[in-house]
């Protein structure tokens, strides 16, 4: 019982991570009605920038956050421009599926990009607090891992509160509402676009700094944790990211559950069959609202 | 994405055919086995190529599971050629058994449009490799009697002859009724169904298409190599080369997946010697550039600089 | 103010305006009538800058508005009520509203705008914390109104207000755009309810097939035998 108990919690630590994955999608997805399928490896360059910082500037890892962040929002503003600004010309079924093949495109030269700066190891920061252990009721909380879930959580939440009070965040939900009649009130809508896609891009690169300090990346996590998001999209819909969030954990949960019923290696399973079996019963209606 | 009448079609599938008899005499002119090995590796991804250009080219659907059949294929073949069953049967029975799952899939998929059947076909892969990796996690090895008779040169001339076949049947495909309705179906879906057309059968019998020859090049993996694990077939990365070289060359044509395929295979020998992956970086960046402003990829690129310099 | 000459837009191979020319003038109140499928609500998303003219021009304040981005076009100073209303949903009447004034120069009077708002449909205030789609079709459009008097425009188009509405409210509507024209704002309205149309408007326009079949007068066109017999049916409707 306290076995179970306690792969339930771990499925909910890196659940919040997969919840921060997954907004950055949801936002792009969600307001610009692209499909980044090179999310995953944002979230992967977002790592092994913080490893950098970390390696190379001898930075706190937690404190890389202030550096990846605004360096990602950068990218995402960068990719953007030269990439994505592009289809969005497009009617929207067409501008899914370029953004589609764009993403992939860059999916695979940004690995390749990895492979050559960072070799394929996988690699993580080692923090200062170590594999220091809180235990509650007989199960072992890593206090690591405790820490990136409360930043997960607070990042959702300054999100949230972006989204719904500051100026430019009421621009951006109303560009993704309706982009005609935000035009016609007056709201530049392709720099709300601009700054969904950077915010999404930061996003992935907050995620990305999570993952590494918490668990482990190599070049090659993209595809999984693109699925990850993917998955959590799904499950939760557009929209909120509150929502968005719990999805994350609900995944973390599931997959945990799945590792004790069927063995660990079935843990990737169970998301991927919730994905299809969602995608199955909603074909269209599935990102509407 | 570009769909040629058939007649030019013709044309290049006799001129890829011809180019194909001579490679037919390279084991006696040059029978050296960096030069087959090369050769093999260029026919097995024209293959893959030419198996992904059928959905995708023909009746434009990005299938991104693909891998899954070539795995399946390669599952199928090697086991049964390991128990004793001739390798050509086995190998038939790979193909078959991927056109099988083909059909039930595609059942299931084709409820999909557009990009969710890409994310979901994605998903289906990523379910079979994970289940064939934790079902097979043991290395696959040929029996020491298989690979004390093992000869290169039989495998060449298998990925000689599924590299035509699988040109023959693109040729024969984007000349037929079939082909032609499966262009409507790519071009507008709702328009092809409300003249008759049945999208869904057109679909299935390209995705079922596509299974067979990607089953038969699992096949050939399996017959060719003679270590490897269960699970590596069923490798995304199978889909996602076949993805570039057809995008590359010219999605939706006969020669453009021989191109690319070309190009790919060589681009990645030529630079592997000094950067590992380093190709991928030139590919996924130039598959990002077709996308943007070349949808029909270098045949496209070629066609206009023809065009050019005719006027 | 508004100038728009030998105005051609086609959607695809379909024309849908072949030549319009008119204008609008400060402080003027001009309708704009014709049957379904005229091409009304192409000529107004036009003007906005939402489609592209294939030939003519829209021309505001001197300045060709051809080559400027919808969202500069309300900052100029052109505001536009969309056909269906068109309405963040999702959102609350006050997000509605202050998204109206998202622009620097509409953010500026914000305060003064918003008090105008309120004063114009007072029901909007009690409601200003309700989700916009839980309103009535009245009191959204007054939303829409509202919003779009937010970006503080000298021109305001409206398509259809008083389409999906109760008797009840349009005219509270169209009272409202009277107001709003006493303080200063042009309207162009296009709208199917001809006799309140031309009630209010001091000058109209006929367009039908994509070409302007009648101008003048309001009065004068309240009494032109093809008006009346098209718009007006032959007992007046």
């Amino acid at each position: 019982m306290t076995v179970l108990a306690q792969q339930l919690v771990l499925g909910l630590l890196i659940g919040s991570l997969y919840g921060l994955a997954a907004a950055g999608l949801s936002l792009v997805f969600g307001v610009l009605k692209v499909l980044n399928v090179a999310h995953g490896e944002l979230i992967m360059l977002g790592g092994y920038g913080a490893f950098w910082a970390v390696a190379l500037l001898g930075m706190d890892p937690f404190a890389a956050l202030a550096l990846v962040v605004p360096a990602a929002l950068v990218l995402g503003a960068v990719l953007f421009l030269g990439l994505f600004g592009f289809v969005m010309r497009a009617d929207e079924e067409t501008r899914i599926k370029n953004s589609l093949l764009i993403g992939f495109g860059l999916a695979l030269a940004l690995h390749a990009l990895a492979v050559q700066l960072w070799t394929a190891d996988e690699r993580s920061i080692p923090t200062p607090y170590g594999g220091a252990v809180i235990t509650v009721a007989g199960l072992s909380l890593p206090v690591v891992r405790l820490l990136t879930l409360a930043l997960a959580f607070a990042l959702i939440g300054a999100l949230h509160l972006l989204l719904a009070h500051w100026r430019w965040g009421q621009a951006i939900r109303a560009a993704a509402e309706d982009w005609q009649a935000a035009l016609l009130t007056g709201i530049d809508v392709r720099r709300a676009y601009l700054l969904a896609f950077a915010m999404g891009t930061a996003l992935a690169g907050a995620a990305g700094t999570l993952v590494t300090i918490g668990y482990s990346i190599s070049p090659s996590i993209g595809l999984e944790w693109t699925l990850k998001a993917l998955i959590v999209v799904v499950l939760a819909g557009l929209g909120s990211m509150l929502g968005t969030f719990t999805g994350g954990l609900a995944l973390g949960v599931a997959e945990a559950v799945s590792a004790a019923a069927f063995g660990g290696p079935y843990r990737e399973v169970v998301g991927l069959v919730i994905f299809v079996v969602v995608l199955l019963v909603r074909p269209r209606g599935l990102f509407g609202r | 994405m570009s769909g040629r009448g058939g007649r030019s079609e013709t044309r290049w599938a006799a001129a890829i055919l011809a180019g194909f008899a001579v490679l037919a005499l390279v084991p006696l002119a040059a029978p050296r086995d960096d030069v087959l090995n090369f050769l093999l590796v260029i026919l097995l991804s024209i293959t893959l190529a030419e198996s992904w250009n059928i959905v995708a080219g023909y009746a434009g659907q990005v299938n991104l599971g693909h891998a899954a059949f070539f795995g399946i294929g390669a599952l199928v073949a090697r086991t049964l050629w390991i128990d004793g069953t001739p390798i050509a049967a086995a190998t038939a029975a790979g193909a078959l058994l991927a056109t099988l799952s083909a059909l039930v899939i595609g059942v299931a998929a084709f409820r999909l449009r557009g990009a969710y059947f890409a994310i979901g076909t994605l998903a289906l892969g990523e379910i079979s490799r994970t289940t064939v990796g934790n079902v097979l996690a043991e290395i696959s090895t040929l029996p020491t009697a298989t690979i004390s008779t093992y000869r290169l040169t039989h495998r060449y001339y298998v990925a000689l002859g599924l590299a035509a076949v699988s040109v023959a049947v693109v040729a024969a495909l984007a000349r037929s009724r079939l082909g032609l309705g499966m262009e409507a179906v790519r071009e507008d879906e709702e328009a092809a169904e409300a003249s008759g057309v049945g999208a869904l059968r057109l679909k299935l019998t390209a995705l079922a298409l596509s299974a067979a020859l990607a089953g038969l090049a699992g096949g050939l993996f399996a017959y060719y190599h003679i270590s490897y694990y269960p699970s590596h077939p069923f490798s995304p990365h199978w889909t996602f080369d076949a993805v570039l070289m057809t995008f590359i060359g010219g999605v939706g044509t006969l020669h453009g997946p021989v191109l690319g395929a070309v190009l790919y295979v060589v681009l990645k020998e030529y630079l592997a010697v000094r950067w590992v992956d380093f190709h991928l970086l030139i590919f996924g960046a130039l598959f990002v550039a077709i996308v943007l402003v070349l949808p029909g990829g270098l045949v496209q690129a070629a066609a206009r600089l023809r065009g050019a310099w005719r006027r | 103010m508004l100038e728009v000459q030998g105005l051609e837009v086609a959607h695809g191979d379909v024309r849908a305006l072949d030549g319009v020319s008119l204008t609008v003038g400060a402080g003027e109140i001009v309708a704009l009538l014709g049957p379904n499928g005229a091409g009304k609500s192409t000529l107004l998303l036009t003007i906005a800058g939402l489609l592209r003219p294939r030939a003519g021009r829209v021309t505001w304040d001197g300045e060709d508005l051809r080559r400027v981005s919808p969202h500069l076009v309300v900052e100029r100073g052109l505001a536009m009520v969309p056909e269906g209303r068109r309405l963040f949903g999702s959102m609350t009447v006050e997000e509605n509203l202050a998204l109206g004034a998202f622009a620097p120069r509409a953010r500026a009077a914000r305060e003064r705008s918003l008090e105008r708002v309120y004063a114009l449909f007072p029901a909007l205030r009690e409601r200003r914390r309700q989700v916009v789609r839980s309103l009535s079709g009245g009191q959204q459009q007054m939303v829409a109104v509202g919003r779009a008097m937010m970006t503080n425009p000298r021109l305001l188009m409206l398509d259809e207000p008083s389409l999906g509405i109760a008797p009840r409210l349009v005219d509270a509507i169209l009272d409202s755009l009277v107001d709003i024209n006493r303080g200063g704002v042009a309207v162009f309205l296009v709208e199917q309810n001809v006799r309140a149309a031309l009630a209010l408007a001091h000058r109209a326009y006929v367009l039908e097939q994509g070409r302007i079949a009648a101008h003048g007068p309001a009065a004068d066109l309240l009494e032109d035998p093809h008006v009346r017999q098209a718009y007006l049916g032959p007992f007046g409707r």
